[in-house]
């Protein structure tokens, strides 16, 4: 057993004190136990403290209420705990409807004013719609997770064969729970992401549809006539996506991880393009990533994320190029970068409204 | 002895911890020290204390011993740097902007460390961080066993201890200031 091992099996060890100890549930033969475990090595003592720092970490953070939380699923029941579907492999199974119940009134209950919270859909049609500001994490009845971007208005449409969803605008980053049996599928415009389970991000530029994939592998049909909105209401006939799917399954792409499409309004795919899709979907963890942008183009993407609104006085300080990553919900740490790159003045009026303007210039 | 002291006494000896570690870590500007070092001395001391004198307040004992090794090291620390305080004086301006920074990224480190882990641990720890549960209180909210939120609680802190970034983590949880 090499280092990296004996402190991976330490670490364990030391979470499961470290949980026992807050439990306040310690026989004595567990103190005794717990002692000679400390006194067995200093990697002991070293993880013990590490765990420590993790729970110093937990008390400090502040972004509680941007946490999405859910009920017990068979992901909890394994050694695996991570969200993405590839490694939440067996098929959840349905839970009783008290958890659901229960879960929603815990969120309601603890997080009434939140910009991100939960919401979990117990009836069959849902929309979720998001003004300039909001970003909301949504978790779906099968477990899938959904984070919607401000601006953003998606359909859910789930039945026992097949779980839908319609993004009429705005992206939406999609956390997938396998199951092959009810395949998952997003309708965008006249371009359709047929996927079993996986992560992948699906925004509408316009009247483009660009999807990115984080993980797994999806199929991209594009529809040869697109689809109207009115065609995806969730009253719409039996007509299921499989059918749609499988009549344009001739202009079917594969995207498989850090690989990106852009469909565009008349239905052709431009050519797959090799990205990082940590990067490309770095919106939807609240990253807003600018290589070489303008001020301006930075700016709008921070207005679509904050109630306040930048604006930027002069054309040339809008046109000057910058590069970084910042929070989407964090303006003021991107003015206080902009000030350290470019001679700017800010001028505040009230909360809601930021000027910046290029030093030495008047604000009005 | 209650639950709720139970859990107040974990925070302090946690916060008798700390403080001591972010004198030393922060205001000597000395390089955020390994954590294994102070462990190293921790585990020394360790072996000194009679073990049924530890086996009574083990958590008490293994903090209290942490912290005064990082107190004895801060002055340490100071006496073989005595002009170490003059340039740090002079670096606060940049220092601060520096430290907001790493605080918010500390903040965003923790968030997506937190999404790795399942909505069901992410609700545990919500309730036992924000609403200052007990894990016996979580389980009867939550319907379950006492053993099975421990067994979330675990797996939470191993998966997170992988997840962050040790060096976003000493700024959070000891400070650089």
């Amino acid at each position: 057993m090499d280092e990296t091992d004996r402190r991976r099996l330490a670490s364990a060890a030391a979470s499961r004190w470290f949980a026992l100890l807050q439990s306040d549930q310690m026989r004595r033969d567990e103190r005794e136990q717990f002692i000679d475990w400390l006194r067995e090595s200093p990697l002991h003592v070293a993880e013990m403290l590490r765990i420590v720092d993790v729970h110093g970490a937990l008390e400090q953070f502040n972004l509680w209420t941007e946490i999405a939380t859910g009920p017990k699923s068979s992901a909890d029941d394994d050694s695996v705990i991570r969200l993405e579907p590839r490694a939440a492999a067996p098929a959840p199974t349905e839970r009783p409807v008290r958890n659901r119940v229960r879960l929603v009134a815990g969120i309601a209950g603890a997080f009434a004013l939140v910009a991100v919270f939960s919401v979990l859909f117990l009836t069959r049609g849902q929309v979720i719609d998001t003004d300039r500001g909001e970003r909301r994490e949504v978790v779906l009845a099968d477990g899938s997770v959904l984070q919607v971007d401000p601006e953003t208005r998606v359909r859910v449409k789930y039945t026992d064969a097949l779980r839908e969803l319609f993004l009429e605008r705005g992206r939406a980053m999609f956390h997938v729970t396998r199951n092959s049996l009810r395949p998952f599928v997003v309708h965008s415009d006249g371009t359709t992401v047929r996927v079993i389970g996986t992560t992948f991000g699906v925004e509408r530029q316009g009247r483009k549809v660009v999807v990115t994939v984080a993980d797994g592998k999806v199929a991209i049909m594009a529809a040869l006539t697109p689809t109207t909105p009115d065609s995806h209401q969730l009253t719409a006939p039996a007509n299921p996506a499989r059918d749609r799917a499988a009549r344009h399954s001739d202009a079917q792409v594969l995207l498989t991880a850090n690989q990106q499409v852009t469909v565009q309004a008349s239905g052709s795919a431009e050519p797959v393009q090799e990205v990082d899709s940590q990067q490309a979907l770095a919106w939807a963890e609240g990253r807003l990533i600018f290589h070489n942008d303008t001020i301006e183009t930075a700016i709008r993407q921070f207005n679509r994320y904050n109630r306040v609104q930048m604006t930027v006085a002069n054309p040339a300080l809008a046109a000057h190029p910058i590069n970084g990553v910042f929070n989407a919900s964090q303006p003021n740490s991107f003015i206080a970068f902009l000030q350290s790159v470019a001679a700017i003045r800010v001028v505040r009026d009230g909360d809601r409204s930021i000027t910046l303007l290029a030093a030495g210039t008047d604000a009005h | 002895m209650t639950s709720v002291d139970a859990k107040r006494r974990i925070s302090d000896w946690f916060r008798q911890w700390r403080s001591p570690l972010r004198r030393f870590l922060g205001r000597t500007g000395v390089p955020r020290a390994d954590i294994d070092d102070v462990a190293q001395e921790v585990f020394l001391r360790l072996m000194r204390y009679d073990r049924t004198e530890l086996i009574e307040h083990p958590q008490a004992y293994v903090f209290k011993v942490a912290s005064n090794v990082a107190v004895e090291w801060s002055l340490r620390a100071h006496h073989k740097q005595p002009h170490r305080h003059q340039w740090l004086d002079q670096l606060v301006a940049t220092g601060q902007a520096d430290s907001a920074f790493l605080l918010e990224k500390s903040h965003g480190e923790i968030k997506r460390a937190l999404n790795t882990l399942t909505p069901h641990q992410r609700e545990i720890l919500k309730l036992y961080y924000t609403e200052n549960l007990q894990y016996a209180q979580i389980a009867e909210r939550l319907g379950e066993s006492l053993r099975s939120v421990r067994r979330q609680f675990e797996k939470s802190y191993d998966r997170l201890r992988q997840e962050l970034d040790p060096e976003l983590l000493g700024v959070i949880t000891h400070g650089r200031d």
